[in-house]
């Protein structure tokens, strides 16, 4: 399932030629529609990798959860350190689980 | 960015001169803990800094590479500092390698140890030499960078301001451009017949600056031209300008007239396109002086230089060539076409002054309907020889402290006014004049202005605005109706002449240049720029404001503040300009250019390098590290205060030191205030918990949202990061820039189920102590009922 953008946040990489999310996205699916907000033009061949809810500087996007991992409200957000990222799952019974990271390849 | 290959040595010098911090935390353990940590090669506490022993050993591990980087824990003086420094520079340590850890700012054995958990002080002192220590393996040789630069100065506006500072330039011997819009030099001040507070003639003034310029080699005067294109950087300014034809050559004329007394075009000196249907003598009289006459081939102005004439070609009859004929040196060229000019220079001071607010737009006082009713500076033109006038009224304010004209006081009006009535009744001393106003306002000597004022016969001030201006049948007088609100009358009066005090507007040239130099302007289109502390720059690096561009001001404000414009140009006028090596870095391999940078940069000091990545322009850049703040993937850093070098000291800290359930706040402090808060409260001795560790700033813009989120997953309870009050940041809008960012990462606190409050901005003033004391403890215990961070471990 394709990411949903919050329109309130997403301030379309303040007009930028290309935003983040449409320079990050493997498939070349991210883009701005009419109203300047970023979209998933083909929600069919979206991943899920996430990839652009990582790079939205904004934390304007939010994955959309695919069946096969977890049902309506079951969430999955990314938050991005330096060198470090934190996944928060929350199921939907409403359970959180949270992992931490530190990056491979980190020069220490 | 280069690596140095060598693995960090330090050396961990603990400065504990009276014993203080001995008595106040466990030092033997923290000692002991601090020789076992990675890469320290010498821990020590010291009692004499200035000990020759330990200086000789010092000095024998640099040179044997037992150490290479040098922690200092303690507090030291700014002069200490330097002078360790120095003395260690010579044997070849680099300045950039000393890492200061100031335990006693963070609270650490400040308050006599009443009611202190002692083993809290020892592990936070512990942790910050920690942090410190995090830093220390990650500091870099830095060399500060030179860059060449141009010793001459472009000064935009030859009126008051920028003659004065023109010639203060060419004392100090630098090399000026000059230029100006009109054909000659002087500005509005040139159009005035006289100067408050001496009751002096302004060309006396000007016409001494300009003898001065004439015999110098240093200044070019450009006269009708402007500025076409600024390129290149601070030091290094490539300025091109274009010239608007004269018609003829600057060098053959010798300003002899014959061209003018053989010109038949005659044109008015100002267009004042007012009828003229009165039939009062003494009315006509004024008329004809203000309608005075000149050729369209006449000398430059408002004042004759250069001395070459000037022609208005668009007056001239297409075949005219009368002045070609009469000019007796052949330096009428009428071929002439625009011409362009360029120059470099290191800085650009902007002088370009102001204009009157058009009072045909305060329709009530008639102005441009009746022929009697003028503005202030056309009263300047009668002055000298003014007509017969029985009655004159002068309104203040004339669309001046108005919400629907101008919503500001331009500061000089009422002094103008004043000076015209003490010059107008030295000339005519039975001229009656009636001032209305609403609020005289003549600060500082002025009063004295005033004081004379008042005491003349027949000068009666009248407190309140006049409510209508009617003419008087065709008598050629007004009737003006007005209430005297001080006596509550309703006051009627027939006048001759009515003056209006018109406002200060800044120039077109002025609305101009900020559209051309992408200069923000203020609500009132005048220039902006740090009003308290830095006037005169504006918010572009290496331009600068000064004068009546800036916002009202009188003669002798104007060149001061010029002046002090020039004052801080200096800065880039030599032939070099230093640069402190802790700018900022693009790691390209990490750049996806997605131009934040640019975009949220105060000074507007990104361009694009060779491969369209964005890049620093070094003489422009304030170091303010904006640009880190916003990246939102972390690929910049400013040298010496790096992303990484931050990240390390995050993960220093062990977020449950003093119990899981004691919250730990991690404060990032803009060191322009709220650092200062943060210490002064710990020196002044008010209790600091050991709950907090704060980090200091370039500015609170700087921060982050990475590095937050850092914090927070290292299970850090609490980020507190605290800047300026709005308007009062010294980088613009830093602190508004951080508080949108950190909004953000609250909101996405709250998706992950965390308390979106573990984020918080703040505002913090320099001698906001007692409140930042309590901001902490106010924090500590919420964060205390939200528990503790789920990262936490």
């Amino acid at each position: 399932m394709p990411p949903k953008t919050d329109k309130e946040k997403c301030d379309s990489c303040k007009a930028e030629k290309e935003t983040l999310c449409e320079q990050i996205c493997p498939g070349d699916l991210m883009t701005l529609g009419e109203d300047k907000k970023a979209f998933c033009r083909m929600p069919r061949d979206c991943w899920d990798c996430m990839s652009c809810v990582k790079a939205c500087p904004k934390s304007a996007l939010e994955t959309r959860m695919p069946y096969q991992l977890g049902y309506h409200v079951a969430r999955l957000i990314p938050m991005m350190g330096t060198n470090t990222i934190t996944w928060t799952c929350i199921d939907i019974n409403g359970k959180v689980e949270r992992f931490h990271y530190k990056n491979r390849g980190s020069d220490e | 960015m280069e690596k140095t290959k060598v693995p960090s040595k330090v050396g961990l010098f603990i400065f504990d001169p009276g014993g203080g911090l001995a008595r106040a935390i466990d030092l033997e353990a923290v000692l002991q803990k601090l020789t076992k940590a990675k890469n320290v090669a010498r821990c020590e506490v010291i009692r004499d800094l200035w000990e020759t022993n330990f200086h000789d050993s010092i000095k024998k591990d640099l040179a044997a590479g037992d150490i290479n980087r040098i922690l200092w824990v303690g507090r030291f003086s700014p002069d200490q500092e330097k002078k360790i420094q120095s003395e260690l520079a010579s044997e070849g340590l680099n300045p950039y390698l000393h890492e200061w850890c100031d335990l006693g700012e963070q609270g650490i054995g400040q308050n006599g140890g009443d009611g202190v958990d002692r083993g809290a002080e020892t592990q936070k002192a512990l942790i910050l030499i920690q942090m410190a220590l995090a830093r220390t393996r990650l500091l870099e040789p830095l060399e500060p960078l030179s860059l060449p630069a141009v010793d001459a100065v472009l000064i935009v506006g030859a009126g008051v301001a920028g003659l004065h500072t023109a010639t203060s330039f060419m004392d100090l011997g630098k090399r000026v451009y000059l230029i100006d819009k009109e054909s000659g030099v002087g500005g509005k001040v040139a159009s005035l017949s006289r100067l408050y507070p001496r009751i002096c003639d302004p060309r006396c003034g000007l016409e001494y600056e300009i003898q001065k310029l004439k015999e110098s080699d240093k200044v070019e005067v450009h006269t009708l031209s402007l500025i076409k294109s600024l390129a290149g950087s601070p030091g290094n300014f490539e300025v091109t300008i274009e010239k608007r034809p004269r018609y003829v050559n600057e060098e053959r004329c010798n300003a002899c007239g014959e061209c003018m007394r053989a010109c038949p075009i005659v044109i008015p000196e100002q267009s004042t396109p007012i009828p003229l249907f009165s039939t009062a003598p003494a009315l006509q009289g004024a008329m004809n002086l203000l309608k005075s006459r000149k050729k369209a081939i006449h000398p430059a102005t408002p004042m004759p230089y250069p001395s070459a004439f000037v022609i208005d070609r668009m007056h001239c009859p297409p075949e005219c060539r009368e002045c070609v004929k009469a000019c007796p040196t052949q330096a009428v060229e009428l071929e002439q076409s625009p011409s362009e000019a360029v120059f470099r220079v290191g800085t650009v001071i902007l002088t370009t002054g102001w204009d009157p607010y058009p009072l045909s737009k305060v329709e009530e006082y008639g102005y441009g309907l009746y022929p009697n009713v003028i503005s202030n500076l056309e009263m300047e033109r009668l002055l000298e020889n003014p007509p017969e006038f029985r009655e004159l009224g002068f309104i203040q304010c004339a669309g001046s402290r108005d919400e629907r004209h101008l919503n500001y006081c331009s500061s000089v009006c009422c002094s103008a006014t004043l000076k015209q009535v003490r010059y107008l009744k030295e000339k005519a001393p039975d001229a009656r004049c009636y001032i209305f106003y609403q609020d005289i306002r003549t600060p500082g000597f002025d009063e004295e202005l005033y004081q004379q004022v008042k005491s003349l016969s027949d000068v009666i001030f009248i407190r309140g605005n006049p409510s209508t201006v009617k003419p008087e049948g065709d008598t050629g007088k007004l009737r003006i109706r007005a209430e005297d609100t001080l006596s509550g009358k309703e006051v009627s009066l027939s006048l001759d002449l009515l003056v209006l005090a018109g406002g200060m507007t800044p120039s077109d040239g002025s609305r101009d240049i900020a559209q051309l130099l992408n200069l923000p302007q203020n609500n009132f289109g005048f220039f902006e720029s740090h009003l308290q502390c830095h006037p005169e720059e504006s918010q572009r690096t290496g331009i600068y404001v000064g004068g009546a561009c800036r916002g009202p001001m009188n003669v002798s404000q104007s060149i001061e503040s010029s002046h002090r414009a020039a004052m801080e140009a200096l800065a880039f006028l030599n032939e070099t300009v230093l640069i402190e090596p802790t700018y900022p870095v693009v790691d390209v391999t990490k750049c996806d250019k997605c131009k934040r940078c640019m975009e949220d940069c105060p000074f507007t000091a990104f361009y694009f390098d060779a491969n369209g990545f964005p890049a620093p322009d070094l003489a422009k850049c304030r170091q303010c590290g904006n640009c880190m703040g916003t990246c939102p993937i972390a690929a910049i850093s400013l040298r010496h205060f790096t992303i990484k070098q931050t990240a390390a000291r995050i993960q220093a800290i062990k977020a449950s030191f003093i119990g899981k359930e004691e919250p730990v706040i991690l404060a990032f402090l803009c060191k322009n205030d709220a650092y200062y808060a943060a210490r002064s409260a710990a020196d002044s001795g008010l209790p600091i918990p050991p709950n907090v560790f704060f980090i200091k700033v370039p500015c609170a813009g700087s921060v982050s949202n990475a590095l937050v989120a850092d914090a927070i997953s290292f299970g850090i309870d609490g980020i507190l990061i605290a800047g300026c009050v709005d308007g009062q940041c010294h980088y613009v809008k830093g602190n508004q820039l951080v508080k949108t960012r950190s909004g953000d990462l609250s909101d996405k606190l709250k998706k992950m189920m965390i308390e979106p409050e573990r984020v918080r901005f703040e505002n913090l003033e320099i001698r906001d102590s007692r409140r930042y004391v309590e901001l902490v403890n106010s924090y500590i215990r919420e964060l205390k009922a939200m528990g503790p961070n789920p990262f936490k471990v």
